[in-house]
């Protein structure tokens, strides 16, 4: 069966679904969309495969999957059979919870990020100062974590929570975010970069 | 703005975050032994700041004058400390041999150092505490019989103040996480009050 992700480099959330792929060792078809100047994303034929016009999406046999949590979800439970990824145990809620908070509060870096990068017209005030606090709260769970001797947001190892909230954490500088206040996120994603398969992008520098 | 690292000859070093070459962040950089590279177009420095090595010109002996600009740097219990002054030493208060204090963590709050002194100095932290000692940038508290808070406090700018913290005594260990939540509080505390002139 091939999987197909609609992709685009520069993309934070093709991001999440490139590294979990790698991470799982699947192969896949990377369908370069032209996201910026070409708007491929919202072109007709880009709507059959997702109506709202976002990136990434992803096809895996007849099924077809938008947003990167959700495709996060799916590789894990189709391909990830020990579930490291999405443990099935007490840990689930907690996995999904921050997966969420990746999805939702965490997106506002991203919004701040199209803003600045490519000249979205948002509230960038509101969105960073958004930011902030969704990263608060991450860096308080983290720092929580570090007293516990934990390195990862949920359980002893890695999970979708960290892959989903990895890319607008790491990428947020080029959304005027700085890292300067949270000393405990600069230290899980130093660990991220470590993890053996992990892969950079422009804009997350592949040197630890 | 500053870069703080430490090469594998042990003590931290704090530099101006900016790269002699075209003012490129240091602290985007990354280590490799002894010597900080420069993301930017490759130039390492040695931990005494001289530049040794520029990539593009390889046969090259970077000049003497080609060096990263340094602030004094001093470890003490579980906190670096600096002065931007330059001249003077690090500011850290003396309290005596450098063993036992456990970290408790570091936490930034938008609003001005002074307010955040206050606000230290008569918040709860779980039991009956006292001010042992104070200067321009540490507030040690006894909290309870058996331990030790030092909080130093590092003015970023007029409106934002980071507060490092460790803890010493018995229980020490025991009372992070705690200790930890409870800052969460005093920074929330301290925020929702309004900003005094
Ligand atoms: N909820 C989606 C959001 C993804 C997203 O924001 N994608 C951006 C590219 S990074 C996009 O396609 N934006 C175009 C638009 O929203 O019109 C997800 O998490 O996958
Ligand atoms: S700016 Fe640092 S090497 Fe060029």
């Amino acid at each position: 069966m091939t999987i197909t992700l609609y992709d685009y480099t520069l993309s934070g959330s093709c991001y999440k679904v490139r590294l979990l792929l790698n991470f799982l060792g699947l192969s896949y078809d990377r369908r370069q969309m032209n996201f910026y100047p070409g708007r491929q994303h919202k072109s007709p034929e880009f709507l059959e495969i997702n109506p709202l016009g976002q990136l990434p999406a992803l096809q895996d046999g007849d099924l077809i999957l938008r947003d990167a949590q959700a495709i996060l979800c799916h590789l894990a439970n189709k391909y990830d059979a020990d579930g490291h990824w999405l443990p099935r145990d007490e840990r689930f809620g907690d996995v999904m919870m921050w997966v969420m908070f990746a999805g939702g509060e965490l997106m506002n870096s991203s919004a701040a990020r199209l803003h600045d990068a490519l000249g979205y017209k948002l509230d960038v005030h509101a969105a960073r100062t958004n930011a902030h606090a969704a990263f608060r709260v991450l860096e308080d769970h983290m720092t929580a974590r570090e007293i516990a001797g934990r390195k990862w947001i949920v359980g002893d190892t890695p999970t979708i929570a960290d892959i989903a909230s990895f890319p607008y954490i790491a990428l947020s500088g080029e959304g005027g975010i700085g890292h300067e206040d949270y000393p405990a996120l600069r230290n899980w994603m130093r660990d991220f970069r470590r993890l053996d398969r992990f892969h950079a992008m422009p804009g997350v520098p592949e040197f630890v | 703005m500053l870069a703080m690292w430490r090469g594998e000859d042990g003590p931290v070093r704090i530099w101006e975050d900016r790269c002699p070459h075209r003012g490129m962040r240091l602290s985007f950089g990354f280590v490799r032994g002894d010597a900080l590279r420069c993301i930017y177009h490759g130039w390492s420095y040695r931990t005494d700041g001289q530049c040794i090595e520029i990539p593009a010109h390889p046969e090259l002996t970077p000049p003497k004058t080609i060096c990263a600009s340094s602030y004094p740097a001093e470890s003490r219990y579980g906190i670096v400390w600096t002065n931007l002054e330059r001249g003077g030493p690090a500011p850290f208060p003396d309290l005596g041999p450098d063993e036992g204090w456990l970290p408790v963590r570091s936490l930034y709050v938008n609003r001005p150092a002074g307010q955040v002194e206050a606000a230290v100095e008569s918040f709860d932290f779980g039991a009956p505490s006292s001010i042992r000692l104070k200067n321009p940038s540490a507030i040690l508290l006894g909290i309870g019989s058996q331990m030790e808070m030092l909080l130093a406090i590092q003015p970023v700018n007029a409106d934002r103040t980071g507060l490092h913290a460790v803890v010493r005594g018995e229980n020490a260990s025991a009372a992070r996480a705690d200790l930890a939540r409870r800052m969460q509080h005093l920074r929330a505390e301290i925020e929702a009050e309004r900003e005094k002139k």
